[in-house]
C-alpha cells in the first residue's frame, strides 16, 4: 500500500463551535493506483488530502506513507510571482536536494512533459490558467514524488483545456507509474480519471463507498461508458447528501 | 552615406518618448521659477533676506567651487549611508524577530508602530545628554528614524504573504529557512521596498534636524553650512544648500522607487490604465 489511513478524524474549533470535519475515515490506496475523492462540498475531501500532505494534523488516527515523497497540486496553480516558469521549477529542484548541474536539464525534460517547451523564461502573470497549471505540473514533479495529491486542480479551467489536462495527467501518470490522490466535485472527472473513487458525505465527512471503474486506458471524456458511469455516480452523490441532510435535522 | 530610415524614426521615436516623459516636470519648475522672480521683483520681502533665483544659481556655482562645501557634503552623505545603512540591518532583523514571534510582537509591536509617528527630532535633546555633542548622538537619531518605518514595512509584508503559497512551498519541502529565504521574504519584497522608501524619508530628515542640532567643532556639514549662513543672513547660499539637501532626498527616493516599479512589474503587479 503506498497510503494508509487509519481512524482518521479531524475535529475544527472548539466546545459548542466544534465540527466534525471526517469522522473515522479507514483509506488504502495502491502502489500505483489512481484513486478519485469524490463529494460535495463540506465532506472533508480536502481536509484528507491536506493530512495526507502533512499540512495539517489529524485528530485522531494515523496516516501512513511508508516514507514516500508527496507532492500536491491546488486548485489554484500557486506559481511563485516573483520567479520566473524556470525559477519556480528550480525552486522545487533545489528543496529537494537534487544537484545544481541537472536543474537546466531536468526543467527542459519536465517542460516537454507537460508540452511547455521553450517557457523557461516566461513569468507566471504572462500564462493562462491552463499552462500556469501545466507548470505547477511540471514543479510538482520535480521533487520526484512518489505520490501526486491534487485538490481539483482543473476546476478553474474551461471544458477544452481540462480535457486535454486530463489527457496530459493521465499520460504523466502511467509513465511516471505515480500513485495519485484526486479530489473533486465532478462526477465526469471522477469516472474519466480514476481506477476507483471514493464517495464521500458531508457532516461529519465520511467514507459512503467505494466504487470500481474498470474501464480501459487512455480513456476519452467523450465515451458513452464514461457517461454511464457518471451518471450512476451522480445518483449516489444525491443519495447521500440527502441522507446527510435528514441526519442533521432529525 | 544616411542612417537607414527605419534607424532614425526610431531614434525619433524615443527623442519623442523621453520629450513625452520630460516636459511636464520642467514646466513645474519654470512656474515655480517664474512665480519666485516676481515675488522677488515686487520685493514682497528686502532683497538681503529673499534672493532671486538668478543669485542663488550663482551662490550654488560657487558652492560647488569651494572645497568645504564639497567635504561638507561628504560628511553629511556618508552620515545618511551609514545611518540608512544601519537602520536597514536592524530593522530587518527585527521585521523578521517580530513576525516569527507572536510574543515578541505582542510585547513591542505597537510601541514599534507608535515610535513611527513620534517626531525624531524629539529624540535630540535626549541623545545629546546621552553621547554629547558627537556622531553618535546623530546616528542614533537617524536610526531611530528609519528603523521602524523599515521594520514595519517587513512585518506587513510578511503579514500579507499569501498563505496559499506558503502550504504550497511546505508540500516543495520548504522548512524555517528555507521558507522564509525562498519564499516568504521574496514574497514579501514589494511591501518591504516600500517600508525601506519610506524609512529613508526618515532617515534624511531626521539627519538635517541632527546636524542644524548637533553642531560638531571643525566638521563641516550641510546642516553646519546652513547654520553658518543663517547667521552671517546669507539667504542665497543657504537657498542652495536646501536645494542641494532636497535633490539628494529626490534622488534617493527616485531610486528606490524604480526598484520597487521594477519588482511589482515583474510579478504582474503594476498599475493597469484601461
Amino acid at each position: 500500500m503506498a497510503i494508509r489511513a487509519r481512524g482518521v478524524t479531524k475535529l475544527f474549533g472548539r466546545g459548542t463551535d466544534q465540527v466534525v470535519a471526517l469522522d473515522g475515515v479507514d483509506l488504502e490506496v495502491a502502489e500505483g493506483e489512481f484513486v478519485c475523492l469524490l463529494g460535495r462540498s463540506g465532506c472533508g475531501k480536502s481536509t484528507l488530502l491536506s493530512m495526507i500532505a502533512g499540512l495539517t494534523r489529524p485528530s485522531e488516527g494515523e496516516i501512513d506513507m511508508g516514507g514516500r515523497r508527496v507532492g500536491m497540486m491546488f486548485q489554484d496553480s500557486n506559481l511563485f510571482p516573483w520567479l520566473t516558469v524556470e525559477g519556480n521549477i528550480h525552486l522545487a529542484l533545489r528543496l529537494s536536494g537534487a544537484p545544481k548541474d541537472q536543474w537546466a536539464d531536468r526543467t527542459a525534460e519536465l517542460l516537454d512533459m507537460v508540452h511547455l517547451p521553450g517557457m523557461q523564461l516566461r513569468r507566471p502573470h504572462e500564462l493562462s490558467g491552463g499552462m500556469r497549471q501545466r507548470v505547477a505540473l511540471a514543479r510538482s514533479l520535480a521533487q520526484d514524488c512518489q505520490i501526486l495529491l491534487m485538490d481539483e486542480p482543473f476546476a478553474a479551467l474551461d471544458a477544452i483545456t481540462r480535457d486535454a489536462l486530463h489527457d496530459q495527467i493521465e499520460r504523466v501518470w502511467a509513465e511516471r507509474r505515480l500513485t495519485i490522490v484526486f479530489v473533486t466535485h465532478n462526477v465526469r472527472e471522477a469516472a474519466r480519471l480514476g481506477d476507483r473513487v471514493v464517495v464521500m458525505q458531508p457532516s461529519p465527512g465520511r467514507i459512503a463507498e467505494e466504487v470500481r471503474v474498470p474501464l480501459a486506458r487512455p480513456r476519452k471524456m467523450d465515451d458513452p461508458l464514461i457517461a454511464t458511469r457518471a451518471a450512476a455516480l451522480h445518483d449516489k452523490l444525491d443519495k447521500y447528501h440527502v441522507i446527510a441532510e435528514q441526519g442533521r435535522t432529525s | 552615406m544616411s542612417a537607414p530610415a527605419g534607424q532614425r524614426t526610431a531614434f525619433a521615436a524615443r527623442l519623442g518618448r523621453l520629450w513625452a516623459r520630460t516636459w511636464p516636470p520642467l514646466l513645474g519648475v519654470a512656474i515655480l521659477l517664474g512665480a519666485w522672480q516676481l515675488l522677488y521683483l515686487v520685493e514682497f520681502r528686502p532683497p538681503w533676506v529673499f534672493p532671486s533665483p538668478g543669485e542663488v544659481a550663482t551662490s550654488l556655482v560657487e558652492l560647488a567651487r569651494d572645497p568645504v562645501s564639497w567635504s561638507a557634503l561628504g560628511t553629511t552623505l556618508t552620515r545618511g549611508v551609514v545611518g540608512f545603512g544601519l537602520a536597514l540591518l536592524l530593522g530587518t532583523a527585527l521585521g523578521i524577530a517580530l513576525s516569527a514571534s507572536r510574543v515578541l510582537r505582542s510585547a513591542i509591536g505597537s510601541l514599534l508602530t507608535g515610535l513611527q509617528t513620534m517626531p525624531s527630532i524629539a529624540w535630540f535633546p535626549f541623545a545629546i545628554l546621552l553621547f554629547g555633542l558627537t556622531e553618535q548622538a546623530i546616528l542614533f537619531v537617524v536610526i531611530l528614524g528609519a528603523v521602524p518605518s523599515i521594520a514595519n514595512g517587513l512585518i506587513s509584508g510578511i503579514d500579507d504573504v499569501p498563505p496559499a503559497l506558503v502550504r504550497t512551498a511546505h508540500t516543495l519541502g520548504a522548512r524555517g529557512f528555507s521558507m522564509y529565504r525562498y519564499v516568504v521574504v521574496p514574497a514579501a519584497l514589494p511591501t518591504y521596498v516600500a517600508g525601506l522608501k519610506q524609512g529613508w524619508a526618515f532617515a534624511w530628515r531626521s539627519l538635517m534636524a541632527g546636524e542644524l542640532l548637533v553642531v560638531i567643532a571643525a566638521r563641516p556639514s550641510l546642516g553646519v553650512q546652513m547654520t553658518f549662513f543663517r547667521e552671517f543672513a546669507d539667504t542665497a547660499p543657504l537657498l542652495a544648500t536646501m536645494i542641494v539637501i532636497l535633490v539628494i532626498g529626490m534622488v534617493v527616493d527616485g531610486v528606490l522607487s524604480r526598484v520597487s516599479n521594477r519588482v511589482r512589474l515583474r510579478r504582474g503587479l503594476g498599475a493597469v490604465r484601461l
